[in-house]
């Protein structure tokens, strides 16, 4: 989980009904907010008191917290719903200067994929998590990590391959047994994914708990039913070679090699090879024609 | 199909006919047949002779001026390099790793020999880009880094000289050593960066989409996106301002320009084919590159688009891409797939589909016929190799679906059919 934390850009929390996400994603506000950074919040799902329940005041105090629960379409006209709607209120994040690593919770992107069109909100991520300033050569902007609550099972394929070739990182909730795990994909830019699973429980003041459980580099396992294909086991000829072996192969003259002791043995007429015999016994529909008949060649 | 062509560019001296040769040299004027060359009396010079811009070539197939796509390799199997004038199209693996190195190649290719360049993207700063291109590899290191880099994986048995199969070691091996920095294709040191200073001499243009975006643009519905508007006007302007389609003749130094243009299609563009799949412009993208290869074959450029056909929803636009593009390479890398476990594909880091091969002047293609090829990314290189397969010697497989004897004995006479009816296989 910690290299999680190390990278910034977009971080997906992909959820499902089983296993929700927004206790990891307060969760993960929680520890942002006690380490002293920045925290916007864009709340869309739930309400802003929903959202805050279970934190104490100190982290309270810190949350900024942009509301389109309440309001959406600014209706109400009272001034107090942020303009532009949810692009507006997502482009007056990415227009934001204060400097120091500031941590953005989105909750939640599936809100803001069904209201918005899918290019303009990958084009607004993407333009929020690489801020990068203005001014060309200055040094590295400190990193923005983006957190975006994600709901598997209303997005079909297309719309989660888009936002999942922007993510730096996914964390694909699960679980068995009562026991919930994430699947954390990091990808590192020109680097490989890495991909680790991570035990883990809230606990209920929004502390994350991360357990010792099977931290495993989820490999994927060859299927038992099928044996991992192994292509020597059924050949008809031997492919490892013992010391002996070898050397008595080494030692085989082969046929067209022309070594001199076969030279010498083709030069010289030996008693039982005088000639070469050709024994043949004339087929019965054999041609048998005694002229030569490349007599009339000018050879 | 030995990619040991004539190198250099020499102007004209292409001998057309063998016949002119012999023709011209004894009679005069006995045969039409004239030798095309610099002395010839051709009306229209500018034809004949053919461009000597650094970094081409000619085909030795049609003559076609060819570019280096940056890693021999690649060359060799797209049969020498990459037309000048055509669109390279690489279909993305899935992490995007192996496809950015290729379009790192091609750009470096252009900065070594002193090539314009565009850079087009939507997602990173192409001034970024341009700083993390390799370091070329020059004469006297390169030898030495190349010999090192292949013998660490060399097999002692590889060392033993083949003794019953010796002509097979005379074949040409599929990557030719490092060649000379005034040749045709440059080796790169992936684990190092371009020097700055060769950067900064290098000319470039950048078109990075969000600059260009403007947030109060109310996007009028029009049959291309706009980003993909925007970008070929970028082009466009850059083509005519610069001299690149002849239409500033007071340039006497012609050169080429490589484009290149990052994640193609994906919804940083614009573009909505990667979200859903009955989108609203699903044409946009076909439009743009039928009017970029208008561009192209109309100047001096060569131009390599990478995009993400795996995020593509709906399966006739990657097939059209497919035809509006001429020459198509598709990477598959094995990360994440179940075939990162498979004994087979060990030594690999993924597979290299070459999908297409244009036929420019010509009636057949230039297709190699090594169709299993697989990459690997060493420390320093990115290699191109023809994937052996062992043989598959299980008793189950593919012996029982050669049902040839079942055809064939409809086709003999009766008085044989009985016999070769009778068996299931052909055995040898």
């Amino acid at each position: 989980m910690e290299s999680v934390w190390g990278l910034g850009g977009l971080v997906l929390l992909r959820d499902s009904v089983e296993w929700e996400g927004r206790s990891l994603l307060k969760a993960l506000v929680k520890k942002s907010a006690l380490c002293g950074e920045q925290v916007h919040i864009l709340g869309c799902e739930v309400s802003e008191d929903e959202f805050r329940e279970g934190f104490d005041s100190s982290i309270n105090s810190r949350l900024v917290y942009h509301d389109l629960f309440r309001d959406p379409f600014n209706w109400s006209q009272a001034g107090e719903a942020l303009p532009g709607g949810p692009l507006g209120a997502l482009r007056a994040l990415c227009r934001r200067t204060e400097p120091g690593p500031v941590t953005i919770a989105l909750d939640s992107l599936s809100w803001l994929l069904l209201h918005l069109p899918c290019t303009t909100l990958c084009q607004a991520l993407c333009a929020l998590s690489q801020q990068h300033s203005p001014l060309g050569g200055s040094p590295p902007v400190e990193p923005v990590r983006v957190l975006g609550l994600l709901h598997m099972e209303l997005h079909g394929p297309g719309p989660m391959g888009a936002l999942s070739s922007l993510a730096q990182t996914e964390v694909t909730l699960s679980g068995t047994a009562g026991q919930a795990l994430a699947h954390i994909l990091c990808q590192r830019p020109r680097q490989h994914p890495t991909h680790q699973t991570q035990c883990f429980s809230i606990l209920p003041d929004f502390s994350l708990d991360l357990q010792e459980g099977p931290l495993l580099e989820s490999q994927p396992h060859p299927d038992p039913h099928i044996p991992p294909v192994e292509p020597t086991t059924h050949l008809t000829f031997n492919l490892n070679l013992s010391k002996k072996e070898r050397e008595a192969k080494d030692s085989l003259t082969l046929p067209f090699q022309f070594s001199s002791e076969k030279q010498q043995a083709l030069l010289r007429p030996g008693p039982s090879q005088a000639t070469s015999n050709i024994f043949y016994e004339p087929d019965v529909y054999d041609d048998l024609d005694q002229e030569d008949p490349d007599d009339d060649l000018d050879v | 199909m030995a990619a040991a062509a004539t190198c250099g560019t020499s102007a004209g001296n292409k001998g057309c006919t063998a016949a002119a040769a012999a023709a011209a040299g004894g009679k005069n004027n006995v045969t039409s047949f004239q030798r095309k060359g610099p002395r010839a009396s051709v009306p229209d010079s500018g034809c004949a002779r053919l461009v000597s811009i650094a970094g081409t070539r000619p085909s030795v197939r049609n003559g076609q001026l060819l570019v280096s796509t940056g890693l021999p390799a690649l060359d060799q199997l797209l049969g020498g390099g990459l037309a000048v004038g055509t669109v390279l199209l690489i279909e993305e693996d899935k992490y995007n790793i192996y496809s950015s190195l290729l379009f790192k190649y091609f750009l470096a290719e252009g900065v070594i020999n002193g090539h314009t360049l565009l850079v087009a993207s939507a997602k990173e700063d192409p001034a970024d880009i341009l700083q993390e291109l390799p370091a070329p590899l020059l004469d006297d290191n390169c030898k030495k880094d190349f010999d090192e880099d292949v013998g660490n994986h060399k097999t002692p048995e590889s060392n033993i000289k083949m003794k019953i199969a010796w002509r097979y070691q005379l074949l040409p091996k599929m990557e030719p050593g490092p060649v000379s920095s005034s040749r045709f294709g440059h080796y790169y040191d992936l684990s190092k960066r371009m020097p700055q200073e060769l950067i900064e001499t290098s000319k470039w243009h950048g078109f990075f989409f969000p600059e260009k975006l403007s947030p109060t643009l109310n996007i009028e519905p029009c049959s291309l996106t706009h980003g993909y508007i925007k970008l070929l006007q970028f082009i466009q302007n850059v083509i005519y301002e610069e001299g690149f389609d002849g239409s500033n003749p007071q340039k006497k130094q012609k050169n080429i320009l490589r484009i290149g243009i990052q994640n193609l299609g994906s919804p940083l563009w614009g573009d909505d084919i990667c979200c859903t799949e009955n989108c609203d412009n699903s044409h946009s993208l076909t439009k743009f590159l039928y009017v970029l290869r208008g561009l192209l074959r109309t100047s001096l450029s060569a131009c390599i688009i990478t995009m993400p056909t795996h995020l593509i929803q709906n399966k006739a636009i990657i097939a059209r891409v497919t035809n509006l593009s001429d020459t198509v390479v598709g990477l598959e890398s094995f990360i994440g797939s179940e075939r990162e476990t498979n004994p087979l594909y060990k030594d690999y880091h993924g597979l290299i589909h070459i999908r297409q091969i244009p036929r420019l002047n010509n009636l057949i293609y230039d297709v190699s016929d090594v169709k299993d090829l697989a990459f690997k990314l060493k420390r320093k290189l990115f290699t191109i190799e023809r994937l052996h397969l062992p043989p598959d010697l299980s008793d189950t497989v593919s012996r029982s679906s050669k049902q040839i004897p079942a055809a064939s004995s409809r086709l003999l006479g009766q008085e044989c059919g009985v016999m070769a009816g009778g068996r299931k296989h052909l055995d040898f």
